[in-house]
């Protein structure tokens, strides 16, 4: 599959720039545009599959940029993502009766955009897999087993659902604000504590009678699972 | 005119007196025209009767034939009195009408019988009444018709109509000076009151009006002020202690990161150390954006712009539900987790959620290693109660008043690295705050209890 590419509209040069960079290395390719005029003019010329819109544009704003998307038949149905530092109820509103498909509010974790953005790009809803398989671990998904070396990790409910979350999103990095989401459906900014705890408890079973590491840490960022880690 | 209070009393009182002065002229007026018209009335019956006992007087035939002019002069006197004496066969045996005068004859009456008083109205154009009765002549029947034009009465009548009207008129603008004079020197305090209003900003709150001396009704007014100025000098201490607050707490993330990321620029370093630096740049971030999030959230809940969207929610669901999130934590910690009680709590399910998170955070921090954190339900008095109990050191006496206070740090060093932003409990408040309820904390002996009282 051919890279999909982003378009993101920032006026905020460091913002637009980090933008840029972190989507390119998230193995996205992107282009950026500084206002609202050029990101209107880029969305027509070149084959975008996402905008990354901020609301806060100088001359045209996002929300006229939004309608002027959406009132193009060439870019109607283009996801946008909008970006809003305004954490108002009428705000979030606004853009979704405007046709934006999510929002994010500034400032957020770079690694919940790149889940988003990537949610938002996956057409068809993900295909669950039942059995998943990551360096010598097998996830047997209906039965809800664990085997590395063929030989049975065993785990609680809990412990089950973070991993196969992990392994779902196998090579991504998530935030604990979505591993809190997803597993517990705690959707505040919580104690971040309790999932390195919960993370740690898992690693002890998983990762810890093994050599190889399936689990690990991004300083700053949240948690990966994968076979190799990044060099 | 709309907006002026005194213009529109005035007015208004200048047509109340007016109105009542015209009432009172009328009437006046029509009192004084029925006594004159009364007494005329009599005069002329007068007259009648003293014409027919002339009549009646012997040598009366004679008097009238031969010296008519006695008549005139004794009877009419005046020259608008008109009399007229026709015998039977309607012959005119005297008519005395010096302006040639027409009038109607009214019916003639018996002797002796009230005659009817007929009004007319002369060539001239003035009023005039006229009656007639049958008297004797030497045995003969007559009949008597005696007239009366009273132009001076009409001059004297317009003349009184005159006079009230300028009485009315002269009370009626009397009564709008003194009222408008009333008016601006009743208001005084009013006045004194928008003065003090207009010196009213942000740092002179509590200056407060006096209502000592103020009129007693204007007390209540002046009273509502004053407390609308106590809570805005409430709202405005807290909300510039508020932002005086979060400067300060705002100073230790971002000296750290400055101070650690200028160290690190003095000199080159390897790649770990760089990464090293990043990655604890953005543990304080995360803290500085927690802060401002959980400020916002205690912003908008004190603005009552948090709607809750309340449903009834299973107390052991979400009791399972919390005590799964911390299960890792706590078991870390040699915490145990039990939960207790059951029954249903009509409220946000996230909010709920997002308050039960900051106690049990609490509870698992402070509690004493091997012991059991309690999360249990009851219904007490109407109110369910949920509460989280821990054991361990209790919250120092004088702590307890201030434990929902925001950025409140009973032990400074209890909190120091563990990433707190001292709003925990502020948000549990503000969340009872928003359901209508209450969080209290109970402290017991050896434990410390956290209730959320749900009405």
């Amino acid at each position: 599959m051919a890279a999909m590419h982003i378009l993101i509209i920032e006026d905020e040069p460091k913002t637009g720039d980090y933008l840029l960079r972190g989507l390119r290395e998230s193995g996205f390719t992107a282009s950026l545009a500084r206002n609202g005029r050029d990101g209107l003019h880029l969305a027509g010329e070149e084959e975008v599959d996402l905008v990354v819109l901020d609301v806060m544009l100088p001359r045209m704003d996002g929300w006229e940029v939004l309608a002027a998307l959406r009132a193009h038949e060439a870019t109607a149905r283009l996801p946008v993502l909008f970006l809003t530092a305004r954490d108002e109820v009428q705000d979030r509103v606004r853009g979704l009766e405007l046709g934006a498909d999510d929002y994010l509010v500034k400032p957020f974790a770079f690694v919940e955009l790149v889940a988003r953005i990537r949610t938002l790009l996956r057409r068809a809803p993900l295909r669950e897999d039942d059995a998943l398989c990551i360096g010598d671990m097998e996830i047997d998904v209906v039965a809800r087993k664990v085997r590395r070396q063929g030989k049975p990790v065993l785990l609680t409910a809990q412990e089950f659902n973070l991993l196969h979350l992990l392994a779902r999103r196998q090579g991504q990095v998530l935030s604990r604000a979505l591993i809190a989401s997803a597993v517990w459906d705690i959707n505040f900014d919580s104690d971040t504590n309790v999932i390195d705890a919960a993370v740690r408890r898992l690693r002890r079973k998983l990762d810890d009678p093994f050599t190889l590491k399936l689990i690990h840490t991004r300083r700053g960022m949240g948690y990966v699972c994968e076979a190799e880690p990044q060099a | 005119m709309k907006g002026s209070l005194t213009l529109r009393v005035t007015l208004a009182f200048v047509l109340i007196v007016a109105a009542s002065a015209a009432g009172l002229g009328l009437y006046l007026y029509h009192a004084f025209v029925g006594e004159i018209v009364r007494r005329d009335d009599i005069a002329l019956l007068g007259k009648l009767r003293q014409v027919q006992q002339l009549l009646g007087s012997p040598g009366a035939q004679t008097l009238l034939r031969e010296r008519p002019q006695y008549f005139r002069d004794t009877m009419s006197g005046q020259e608008n009195s008109l009399v007229r004496i026709v015998d039977a066969d309607g012959q005119v045996l005297l008519d005395i009408n010096p302006p040639g005068e027409r009038y109607p004859l009214p019916p003639a009456v018996a002797e002796g019988a009230r005659p009817a008083v007929l009004a007319w109205t002369s060539r001239a154009g003035a009023p005039g009444q006229v009656v007639s009765v049958t008297g004797r002549l030497n045995g003969q029947q007559v009949r008597i018709t005696v007239a009366r034009v009273y132009a001076d009465r009409t001059a004297m009548f317009v003349r009184y109509r005159r006079q009230i009207v300028l009485a009315c008129t002269l009370a009626a603008l009397l009564a709008g000076l003194l009222a408008a004079f009333l008016l601006v020197h009743g208001l005084r305090p009013l006045r004194a009151i928008a003065a003090h209003a207009a010196l009213v900003r942000p740092g002179r709150l509590d200056s407060q009006l006096d209502s000592e001396n103020a009129p007693r009704e204007l007390r209540p007014l002046i009273d509502a002020l004053n407390a609308m100025l106590v809570r805005l000098h409430d709202g405005y201490t807290r909300l510039s202690g508020f932002s005086a607050d979060l400067a300060h707490e705002f100073r230790t993330p971002v000296n750290n990161l400055l101070g650690q990321t200028q160290v690190a620029l003095a000199q080159r370093r390897s790649p770990d150390d760089y990464e090293e630096l990043l990655a604890s740049n953005v543990e304080e971030l995360e803290r500085l954006s927690r802060m401002v999030d959980s400020m916002l959230f205690l912003a908008r809940a004190r603005q009552e712009d948090v709607v809750p969207e309340r449903q009834a929610l299973a107390v052991e669901e979400e009791f399972a539900r919390m005590a799964e999130f911390f299960e890792g934590m706590a078991e870390e910690r040699g915490v145990l987790l039990d939960c207790a009680g059951s029954g249903t709590v009509q409220a946000d399910p996230q909010l709920l959620r997002r308050a039960l998170a900051n106690l049990l955070s609490n509870a698992i921090r402070h509690a004493s290693p091997g012991s059991t954190v309690m999360l249990a339900a009851a219904q007490v008095a109407g109110e369910t109660e949920l509460s989280v109990t821990n054991q361990g050191d209790p919250v120092a006496a004088h702590d307890l008043p201030h434990l929902f206070e925001r950025f409140y740090r009973g032990d400074a060093s209890r909190s120091a690295g563990t990433g707190s932003t001292g709003l925990g409990l502020s948000i549990v408040s503000a969340i009872m705050a928003v359901h209508g309820g209450r969080a209290e904390v109970r402290p017991l002996p050896g434990m410390t209890r956290f209730v959320l009282l749900f009405p």
